[in-house]
């Protein structure tokens, strides 16, 4: 563990340092309250020691500035002070320390009181956790790990307004698996979900590496493409599509084939900046594909869906 | 009550107590003692050019720093003189300073004797 030490005296500095270092923590000195600033740039140092009394900015003020930043991790701190009345007790805890000691600091408690502070670092490290958890099961689909609907159509949203500010297109995708609902009838739902991930995992062989896959609803799944043309976009959906065919799925009956359709629309053709126009477009030309017989892709162009038929690999 | 600027009769250093607090490292301490004596060197002369300035913020500050310092190595009259020369500094009472400041001068020649008479390497 990382720990900060705050003081401008050098043998204060120095008694602490050796203790700290026999006690297993990893040491940063500083001999002013602007030096420590500096060194609090670092997010892992996470634990302070800081000296009320130092020349410029004092503990009082570091401990202020590291309360009021953002995006960090908890700072843990204990204010060191030779003033002991119960008034500068109060004001020193009321400034964001964790705790106070007066010195010259007794090192048994010192000891047992950074115990307590890593009891609350540790404490918080597991609740970020927990919270990164939440989010990821939030944003994602239980099946299949890949993004939900509402994560997907944010990317996309994001990847739009990105896009049309730096001048590039972007592209969607929206594609389904064929005979999905006969699949599932047929196997039952097991090998049904069986495609659902066979086709995902193939997915993300073939997508770039900036591409985002999401599953938009049943088995339909939407890739968001960033920097992506029309003429770009054709490729990977031909990529793809090709990935899922050449292959279909083992059950305990016979191989079940495997296929998708495709509806493509890129921003260089539709001039879409709208996120639901966007996917409705795309939509439109994976409808199309279907009932042009399946298996098969289809890119928007820009006022209807212009036909690009690929037949069967 | 004795006064605390004029007699000093307990001893210069409290050797067990400053030992507990890092671990009975003697050499240790010795790199301690030896920065201590470099640094009152410097902090007396600050002292002394306060008050010949009459610059008692100076005084209270350089003050309270030999006071932590002292109390870190367990220099209790060293400590209790530099705390006079704080109080002095805060009250503006140039005239205790200056008392305080020489008997600071006068105990550090103290304990320099007594880690003569009574040197570290007899500690460990």
């Amino acid at each position: 563990m990382k720990i900060l030490i705050a003081e401008d005296d050098l043998i204060s500095s120095k008694i602490l340092q050796r203790n700290l270092l026999n006690w297993g923590y990893y040491v940063v000195p500083a001999r002013s309250g602007a030096e420590a600033w500096q060194a609090l740039q670092d997010g892992e140092l996470r634990m302070t020691l800081l000296d009320w009394m130092m020349p410029g900015m004092d503990g009082i003020e570091v401990c202020r500035k590291i309360r009021r930043r953002k995006k960090y991790k908890y700072t843990y701190i204990i204010l060191l002070s030779a003033k002991d009345r119960k008034q500068d007790i109060i004001t020193g805890l009321s400034s964001g320390a964790d705790d106070y000691m007066t010195k010259p600091v007794n090192l048994l408690e010192l000891r047992a009181r950074l115990q307590t502070g890593r009891r609350i670092i540790d404490l918080e490290d597991k609740l970020l956790f927990v919270q990164n958890q939440l989010k990821d099961l939030a944003s994602r689909d239980s099946l299949t790990r890949i993004w939900n609907r509402s994560e997907s159509a944010k990317f996309l949203r994001e990847e739009l307004e990105r896009g049309h500010r730096e001048g590039v297109p972007t592209g969607v995708i929206l594609l389904d698996v064929d005979h999905f609902k006969r699949i599932n009838d047929f196997y039952g739902h097991d090998i049904g979900d069986q495609a659902l991930l066979q086709v995902v995992s193939r997915l993300k062989k073939n997508v770039r590496k900036s591409d985002k896959i999401g599953r938009y609803g049943g088995d339909e799944i939407i890739i968001v493409l960033p920097r992506c043309s029309s003429s770009e976009i054709f490729k990977i959906a031909e990529r793809v599509r090709l990935s899922v065919a050449k292959k279909g799925i083992k059950t305990e009956l016979d191989m079940v084939p495997l296929t998708i359709s495709v509806g493509c629309a890129a921003s260089d053709v539709t001039g879409i900046l709208s996120t639901e126009r966007f996917i409705k477009v795309a939509d439109e030309a994976l409808l199309k594909a279907k009932s042009q017989g399946r298996n098969r892709i289809v890119v928007a162009n820009g006022l209807s869906t212009r036909k690009q038929e690929h037949k069967n690999a | 009550m004795p006064d605390p600027v004029h007699s000093e009769s307990s001893q210069p250093i409290d050797f067990s107590t400053v030992l507990e607090r890092i671990g009975g490292d003697v050499s240790f301490l010795q790199e301690l003692l030896d920065l201590y004596s470099q640094e009152f060197a410097e902090k007396k002369h600050l002292l002394e050019e306060a008050l010949a300035r009459g610059d008692s913020t100076q005084i209270q500050e350089v003050g309270h720093s030999l006071k932590g310092a002292s109390a870190n190595l367990s220099l209790a009259p060293l400590q209790r003189l530099s705390l006079a020369i704080e109080m002095a500094g805060r009250e503006n009472d140039l005239e205790k300073a200056r008392q305080a400041i020489g008997a600071l001068g006068t105990e550090f020649i103290r304990l320099k004797t007594f880690l003569e008479v009574h040197p570290l390497e007899e500690l460990g």
